[in-house]
């Protein structure tokens, strides 16, 4: 008993003391950093924010580079492995685990709801930071230890069954020159005007066929994200979903628009590089 | 005082250990890998199996809530008494009567498979399940809405809570968690052929012969304690494909018509054989890689030696093939009343 108000003395005093011990300077304590993934639609350099559309709507608002006109009726995307790093070696990156009830360091960007589009890093060493570097999709590391809960939870429509593995991205919408036929979560094999891209693929061994979709991409900031405790920078993303279709491949609505495979997916996975844009911090 | 606390502390210590070395003879709710198996594949560091675990992964495995018109459960298509195979159907039949593209196969020792389904589309055993859930053919439900029928189910959000911990809600995860430890305790590992491997038993003198062969014609592909090397090949059933098999997968044109090597515990009783559940016998099955075998740009290459297809078999040998064939059924297995 005597030893036990003993440890407990010596246990405040120990409290006390990391207590007393904040003599540290905030702008040497690490802080949050913001991102924020914008999908948009960028026209002759005007941005206009993405108006989801519902099944058989037949307003076309959007239109891919061979001037067909398109509309958007989902639009989910995984981002995942975040790195930061400044120009002074600061880095940051982004705890990556999974488990059946979390996957931390995977974010499931869905336009149709708007939480989802900030994306909160925490614990970022204090520094300056000018470049930004994220996976779209969802590598190996996240699929072979097996279910996972949270953004990964495979109730979320972005599995394959068929094909174990996470789609990266997934587009659907309308377009009036679509043969129709296609099918997925808004849109049903009897629409006729009807477009699916599921865009996934992550097996990436050297020597087989496999078809490796997910990209690595390194945005630049054109400014330092000041990061600190008592800072809270916004990094402000942009998705053009535009460049989905118009980039180093070019996308004809004409053709196959209901992409359910590896292969099928290349091109628009290919334009992905482009689509995502450094836009401004808010500092 | 001391020493009785030192006492006290040893013996916890010594329990903590003897829950922990996995090993208790007595506990037949824990993952054992029989001696002569290979390693595990499962990764049962995040999903160990328990008793309460693997109890729910059964009731699941046996509600057919988890079907659209709660008329479908696993247990009808993968049936205990012959090795979680399906006696009836040579294509899988799901709800509404609905015909699927493939026969439905045991699903004994999955613990130790690299890949899924006869393509190999499958990647780990937490994601098997589902494909038969969201499949229109089979369960035709949705993960999300057989975890809604779940969380207001009366008795499953408490049997969650014992396995599980405290969770806010049951999640698709959990639920494949569960269905993953009951699968992975189906463990086949004492057949006559185990004893006799174990030197525990003896084979008769034709099963003896037969095993012989085996191993001289057809251990290349079903080969190890699986009776699989785990690899896709084309066993001559086919020119034109149906079904692509693992190009499926791959995408890749040489691999049309390849399907997973099947492991052959247990295959006296799963009839009907291949993908496809063409055949009814195994003799049907013997007379294919006799004189059955058909040509095609992705025929393995055992298949067509010295200008040959097929394997080259006496009607005496093939017989002999099958009694061996037959040491594999593993009676203990079908029976465990735990399972
Ligand atoms: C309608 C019949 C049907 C139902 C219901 C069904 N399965 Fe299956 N199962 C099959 C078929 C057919 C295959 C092979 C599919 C393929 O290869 O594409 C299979 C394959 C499997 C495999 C892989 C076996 C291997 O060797 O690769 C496992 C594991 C499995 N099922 C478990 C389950 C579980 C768990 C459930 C319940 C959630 C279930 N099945 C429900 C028909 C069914
Ligand atoms: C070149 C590799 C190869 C060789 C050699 C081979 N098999 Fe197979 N076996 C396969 C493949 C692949 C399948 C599945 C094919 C399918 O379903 O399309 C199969 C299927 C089977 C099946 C059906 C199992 C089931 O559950 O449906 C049996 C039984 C079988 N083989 C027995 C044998 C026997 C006996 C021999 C030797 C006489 C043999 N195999 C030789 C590759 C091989």
């Amino acid at each position: 008993m005597k030893n036990i108000s003993l440890l407990a003395i010596l246990f405040s005093l120990f409290l006390v003391a990391s207590c007393t011990d904040k003599s540290v300077d905030p702008v040497d304590e690490p802080g949050p950093v913001g991102l924020e993934f914008d999908n948009v639609a960028i026209i002759n350099d005007i941005v206009r924010q993405l108006n989801l559309k519902t099944i058989g709507d037949t307003e076309y608002d959007l239109m891919n580079g061979m001037d067909q006109q398109f509309n958007v009726t989902l639009l989910r995307y995984y981002i995942s492995h975040i790195v930061l790093e400044g120009p002074n070696g600061e880095y940051f990156e982004d705890e990556v685990s999974v488990s059946a009830t979390d996957s931390k360091g995977y974010y499931l960007i869905d336009e149709s709801d708007a939480t989802s589009q900030a994306v909160e890093l925490e614990n970022v060493p204090a520094g300056r930071y000018n470049k930004l570097s994220f996976t779209v999709g969802v590598d190996e590391d996240g699929v072979l230890e097996g279910a996972a809960g949270g953004a990964l939870d495979p109730a979320n429509k972005m599995f394959w069954n068929w094909n174990s593995g996470y789609i990266g991205v997934k587009f659907e919408g309308q377009s009036d020159v679509s043969i129709g036929g296609a099918s997925g979560e808004t849109v049903m094999t009897d629409n006729p005007k009807g477009m699916v891209y599921h865009i996934g693929g992550w097996k990436d061994i050297d020597g087989t066929p496999f078809v490796y979709n997910n990209r690595r991409l390194t945005l630049n900031f054109d400014t330092e994200a000041i990061v600190n405790s008592s800072e809270a920078p916004e990094v402000h993303l942009y998705f053009d979903v535009l460049k989905m279709f118009k980039g180093v491949n070019t996308i004809d609505f004409t053709g196959n628009n209901n992409v359910h495979k590896p292969s099928d997916g290349k091109a628009a996975a290919e334009n992905l590089d482009a689509a995502f844009i450094y836009d401004h911090i808010h500092q | 005082m001391k020493q009785t606390i030192l006492f006290v502390l040893v013996i916890l210590m010594g329990l903590a250990c003897q829950k922990d070395d996995g090993n208790d003879p007595e506990n037949p709710y824990q993952f054992v890998r029989p001696s002569h198996f290979p390693e595990p594949t499962y990764t049962f560091e995040n999903n160990p199996v328990t008793e309460n675990g693997f109890k729910l992964g059964k009731k699941i495995f046996n509600d057919p809530i988890l079907s659209i018109d709660n008329s479908i459960a696993c247990s009808s298509c993968h049936v205990k008494s012959v090795a979680f195979a399906d006696p009836q159907h040579r294509l899988s039949l799901g709800v509404f009567e609905r015909v699927g593209i493939r026969n439905a196969p045991g699903i004994a020792n999955m613990a130790f498979m690299k890949e899924f389904l006869w393509d190999g589309g499958g990647i780990h055993l937490d994601f098997v399940p589902p494909n038969a859930i969201e499949n229109p053919v089979e369960m035709n439900e949705t993960l999300a809405h057989v975890v809604q029928k779940l969380n207001a189910h009366s008795e499953y959000p408490d049997l969650f809570q014992e396995v599980f911990g405290p969770i806010d809600s049951i999640n698709a995860p959990l639920m494949l968690y569960a269905l993953s430890q009951y699968m992975n305790l189906l463990v086949s590992a004492n057949s006559a052929y185990d004893q006799f491997y174990l030197g525990k038993g003896s084979l008769t003198a034709n099963q003896q012969k037969g095993m012989k062969l085996f191993e001289e014609k057809c251990a290349s592909c079903h080969s190890g304690v699986l009776f699989t090397n785990q690899d896709y090949r084309n066993n001559g059933l086919d020119t034109v494909f149906m079904d692509e098999g693992r190009a499926r997968i791959t995408e890749w044109d040489g691999d049309l018509g390849k399907f997973k090597v099947p492991s052959l515990r247990n295959v006296a009783i799963t009839a009907p054989y291949m993908h496809d559940g063409r055949f009814n016998t195994l003799e049907e099955v013997l007379d294919h890689y006799a004189q059955g075998v058909i040509m095609s740009p992705t025929l393995a290459s055992e298949l067509q030696q010295n200008n040959k297809l097929g394997i080259d078999l006496t009607t005496d040998e093939q017989q002999l093939i099958i009694e061996f064939l037959q040491t594999l059924t593993d009676w203990e297995f079908i029976s465990n009343p735990i399972f």
